[in-house]
């Protein structure tokens, strides 16, 4: 009878394993949409957001061994203290000393946005990480090979057992643990905010920018996203050195060229440089190119057929505004920052 | 490897406890019966359906298609090496002796030149079939979608990362004719939005209709379509196509003519 016994006490254990196996569900992060804010066009039922796969989201995003020579992670052009937008470089820079030909744009409120990149070119958040993580002058790597080094890897077979269940980890799942992570990245309490939800009131010149926001900006960055996320042609010329046409690119249509997408305004003081290119290093820069140095051409956008008329008083008072849209518990929280830190430390910031 | 399976169970027991060898073999046989039941059940009455199989064979004109070691010519007598010839199937569907339409699931099948086993596609065939009908390319809804698993892994390189969408087909290799760097061949053709729609649905009627379901039934596919079989497309003038459009439309409407039923 020992025998069976013990044969009963080794089943019994293993139904044990199982239950508790099967019951391991993550726990769900939940996603809150800023109140009088649109429903996001993410589709969260089909990638529930937990803390186990935002957790882990958050370490692919910072994990340098993704590209080819483990130097560069999504972080090193996507920095939290410059709005995950890159700090200072004009064009973004890639594997074995290249450049890319764009500005790495900030990262904020992704669940509202259908299409990726300054041309639109990219239909699915969950797509997204698919362009860099494979770009020759990006992170330049196969994704065969991150999917090696990531399943090679006991912290990470951990996590996406935690996140997805006992399943392989592919493609599919660490690009949902990439999206998890940054949909959470929503920036929606910024002074603007606060003053929209009557909790403070502007300055007068930032009262007074508001005002000229709304007469001569608002039409593109609108708000609450600071972008209504078309393409549109605000007269920059050509760079013959990066030949970028833009949206033309994707549709290969002529009314398309030159055409980008309206980017977000959000924690614009902290994303300069400026523009698809990196080419305005100011928002004085800014303003300077739309009151006077832009090129109207043939499908430049119909509201600056006639540039924006702007006085120097005027954009003062606008950049008073624009620094309202500074987000600090965005840029600053630590829920964000690398696996294990609290703020991006230094030796992290060397792209 | 003398232990087999049989041996490694019991040894589970044997180390749970120290039985003699008339226990041992009440284990064992049963193991034994319990196994050959369920092997009997499986092989009973729910296998007895008719397989038929799609064998896909990629040719050059009358040569068998190898990859890299050959030098093959097209009807321009530009010279050039395969390195890679994939394209993905999707959207099966045949017409059996009985008239009877049968549309398999949702299932996208990549055949790979370089994979032998992707070239074989199983169809639950009750009788013997008339025609069959697939189309190269994949739907709208899978390129726009989120990421894709198995045969749509964008992982397997059938993927334009920076502009969504999947490479339905791809020829690439090297020609003295190129002009582009390295002399590279390269046709990736895709194209899922209007006006630059490359998926194309190709019908093949069986000459000698198939006289029972159990059969394979070998599809050739010839290469050098790719190049003249409705627009006369040269390695010179196009030797890289990267992206939808004219191009990608023209070299899917020549290889929507590469196949053949085999006599």
């Amino acid at each position: 009878m020992r025998r069976f016994t013990i044969i009963f006490i080794f089943l019994f254990c293993l139904a044990g394993i199982a239950w508790v196996t099967v019951n391991n569900k993550p726990t769900p992060l939940p996603f809150v949409v800023p109140a009088g804010w649109p429903q996001p066009v993410y589709d969260f039922k089909k990638n529930p957001v937990t803390k186990e796969g935002f957790e882990l989201g958050r370490k692919l995003f910072y994990d340098e061994k993704l590209s080819k020579d483990s130097t560069i992670s999504c972080a090193s052009c996507h920095q939290q203290f410059g709005g995950f937008a890159t700090y200072d470089h004009n064009l973004s820079h890639g594997y074995n000393n290249s450049l890319t030909t764009r500005n790495a744009p900030a990262l904020q409120n992704l669940a509202w946005q259908k299409e990726f990149m300054w041309d639109g070119g990219i239909t699915h958040l969950d797509l997204q990480p698919l362009a860099p993580l494979t770009a020759a002058n990006e992170m330049g790597e196969t994704l065969d090979n991150v999917i090696k080094k990531i399943s090679s890897d006991t912290a990470y077979k951990r996590m996406f057992k935690a996140a997805f269940g006992p399943v392989p980890i592919n493609t599919q799942k660490m690009t949902m643990a990439l999206s998890q992570f940054v949909l959470m990245l929503v920036s929606s309490n910024s002074k603007y905010d606060k003053v929209m939800r009557g909790e403070t009131s502007f300055i007068l010149p930032e009262q007074l920018g508001y005002e000229i926001f709304n007469l001569k900006c608002s039409s593109c960055h609108k708000p609450p996203l600071f972008t209504d996320l078309s393409y549109r042609n605000t007269g920059l010329k050509l760079d013959t050195t990066l030949n970028d046409l833009g949206r033309m690119k994707i549709t290969r249509d002529k009314n398309d060229s030159l055409k980008f997408k309206v980017p977000s305004l959000r924690n614009v003081a902290v994303t300069a440089p400026y523009g698809h290119d990196g080419r305005f290093f100011s928002l004085q820069n800014v303003y300077e190119n739309y009151r006077n140095k832009m090129v109207v051409m043939a499908n430049t956008d119909t509201l600056l057929q006639h540039k924006i008329l702007l006085s120097n008083y005027e954009t003062g008072q606008l950049t008073a505004f624009l620094r309202t849209l500074t987000d600090t518990s965005f840029l600053k929280n630590p829920m964000f920052a690398p696996p294990g830190y609290e703020v991006t430390p230094f030796f992290i910031h060397y792209h | 490897m003398q232990s087999g399976p049989a041996n490694d169970t019991s040894a589970i027991f044997v180390s749970l406890s120290p039985a003699n060898s008339a226990m041992r073999k009440i284990y064992f046989t049963i193991i034994l019966v319990t196994f050959t039941a369920a092997a009997a059940f499986k092989t009973g009455p729910v296998n007895k359906a008719a397989v038929t199989s799609i064998q896909f064979k990629h040719w050059v004109g009358n040569k068998t298609m190898v990859l890299f070691d050959e030098t093959y010519t097209n009807s321009f007598g530009e010279p050039f090496v395969i390195s890679k010839f994939r394209y993905y199937i999707s959207h099966i569907s045949f017409v059996d002796v009985n008239n009877k339409e049968t549309r398999l699931p949702e299932n996208y099948y990549l055949i790979n030149e370089a994979d032998s086993l992707s070239k074989i596609i199983q169809l639950p065939a009750t009788a013997a079939l008339q025609s069959i009908s697939f189309w190269i390319g994949i739907d709208s809804i899978k390129n726009t979608g989120a990421v894709q698993t198995g045969s749509l892994d964008p992982a397997n390189g059938m993927f334009w990362t920076w502009n969504s969408g999947y490479v339905f087909a791809k020829l690439e290799g090297l020609s003295d004719s190129s002009h582009a760097p390295a002399h590279g061949l390269t046709w990736d053709v895709g194209g899922f939005r209007q006006k630059e729609n490359a998926v194309r649905t190709i019908t093949l009627k069986l000459n000698n209709p198939q006289t029972s379901a159990n059969n394979t039934i070998v599809v050739n596919a010839d290469v050098l379509k790719w190049f003249d079989a409705i627009h006369p497309l040269k390695i010179a003038q196009s030797p890289t196509c990267h992206q939808p459009g004219k191009l990608a439309m023209q070299i899917a409407d020549n290889y929507s003519n590469m196949f053949s039923i085999a006599p």
